[in-house]
């Protein structure tokens, strides 16, 4: 299990765009079969609330490309100074080119700047975070615009209660540089491929083309509709996946930095749910109060731009008041794949949450 | 593990089940409220409870109470 430590790095700035149309559960009591008990007990256990999906025009690209360009507004920042773009999507616009050679164009970057993809989800954050450390600590780039997003609202059936009222949309955009006076920086990655299947969209790929019989959604034993095309999620499965291998590597990552959990600020773990986080929290012995975990009831799970929005719709002001904090940041699923940081952040030249205006 | 305690918890785990309603020979997946849900409350139970990974799979193959609470002590003793 790689795990490594940078210094001289920092994240400079921070801006997470969501998109405006909200959906609530409550509006959703159909899904359930006119269930009132059952969905008020998934509200209670598991914390869905509402959350913000794009409408049928707008793609993770779109989102990601306001919160860039809000970014560099921001910063102290020309294009033409961005010498990496990474984009960490599962939701590209298309199937090649990728996301960033798209994105750097439609942002105006130099040719003298690298531009790939990333194919990870609810860990991708912190993933890219690790590539562009990596890529600026080598010495061939001063700064990485890293940017995050995705629209699982788009790929899950409507009439699958295990999904459906689950996940959000959201684009992030973050900028890394080098710094001579930044604290270390520390990582942890781990991947388990062979529980890829409880987390998947079988149809699509090239292992299995779309064709008219993969985009027919077929009932299954607990009468969730979804057909090979849509995003399929074994909630059993990657709930013990969470709650056995998240504490665990957070554990390592802090042992590795030798530090304490009380010289966290703040766990801003990927928003999967309420009910893993506060039983991740729970396992851990976390203060709850240094766990935010809002996020995911107002916009839904967003896959590889929560940690981002959770960083700026629920600590942008926290931030703002002191001139360095310690961030734990975790994500973990698709793949299955999980990554873990350890961060100081201090003066960001801007922590943002805004809206998508289309 | 004591067979009461385990279905004490696990009346606690299952939402709207009345405390002392259940038994050994209670065929669990068959209760009103066993969903999906209540799945994943039985697996966060027995997690935090008795530090066991207990899996989807395993709650389907089995039928009572006691069944589970025997298949948990033989977890426990590997």
């Amino acid at each position: 299990m790689p795990k490594c430590r940078f210094s001289d790095v920092k994240i400079s700035g921070i801006v997470t765009c969501v998109p405006t149309l909200e959906k609530w559960i409550d509006d959703e009591l159909e899904l359930f079969g006119g269930k009132v008990k059952q969905l008020e007990r998934l509200k209670k256990t598991i914390g869905l609330h509402r959350r913000r999906v794009v409408d049928e025009q707008t793609t993770a690209a779109d989102l990601c490309e306001q919160a860039a360009r809000r970014l560099i507004e921001q910063s102290a920042v020309e294009p033409s100074q961005i010498d990496t773009v990474i984009c960490v999507t599962q939701t590209p616009d298309y199937s090649q080119p990728c996301n960033a050679a798209v994105l750097h164009g439609r942002l105006g970057l130099s040719k003298y700047c690298a531009a790939l993809d990333v194919n990870l989800g609810c860990s991708g954050y912190v993933y890219g975070l690790w590539l562009a450390h990596t890529m600026i600590a080598s010495g061939g780039c001063e700064r990485v615009l890293l940017l995050a997003g995705d629209t699982i609202s788009r790929l899950v059936n409507a009439r699958d209660r295990a999904v459906a009222p689950l996940f959000g949309d959201g684009g992030s955009a973050t900028l890394v540089e080098r710094s001579q006076s930044s604290a270390a920086t520390f990582f942890s990655l781990h991947t388990d491929g062979k529980g890829y299947e409880n987390l998947i969209v079988p149809a699509g790929g090239a292992r299995q083309p779309c064709t008219k019989v993969t985009a027919v959604a077929v009932e299954d034993e607990a009468g969730n509709f979804r057909s090979p095309e849509n995003l399929f999620m074994d909630g059993a499965e990657i709930f013990n996946f969470s709650i056995t291998e998240e504490p665990k590597s957070v554990i390592e990552l802090l042992e590795y930095a030798e530090m304490d959990a009380d010289a966290v600020d703040h766990f801003v773990f990927h928003q999967a749910n309420r009910y893993i986080l506060s039983n991740i929290a729970k396992r851990l012995k976390l203060d709850i109060a240094k766990v935010p975990m809002q996020t995911v009831e107002r916009y839904g799970n967003q896959s590889s731009a929560s940690i981002p929005t959770a960083i700026c719709g629920e600590l942008a002001t926290a931030l703002a008041d002191r001139s360095s904090t310690r961030l734990l940041l975790s994500g973990f699923g698709v793949g299955l794949s999980w990554a873990s940081a350890l961060v100081e952040v201090g003066d960001l030249a801007v922590c943002e949450l805004i809206d998508y205006t289309a | 593990m004591e067979l009461d305690t385990f279905i004490k918890n696990f009346e606690e785990a299952v939402e709207d089940v009345e405390v002392g309603s259940l038994s050994g020979n209670t065929v669990y997946r068959s209760l009103e409220h066993w969903d999906s849900l209540a799945v994943l409350t039985v697996i966060a139970m027995v997690d935090a409870e008795y530090d066991l990974r207990l899996k989807a799979k395993e709650l389907k193959q089995i039928e009572t109470l006691s069944e589970l609470h025997a298949l948990l002590e033989s977890k426990q003793s590997t």
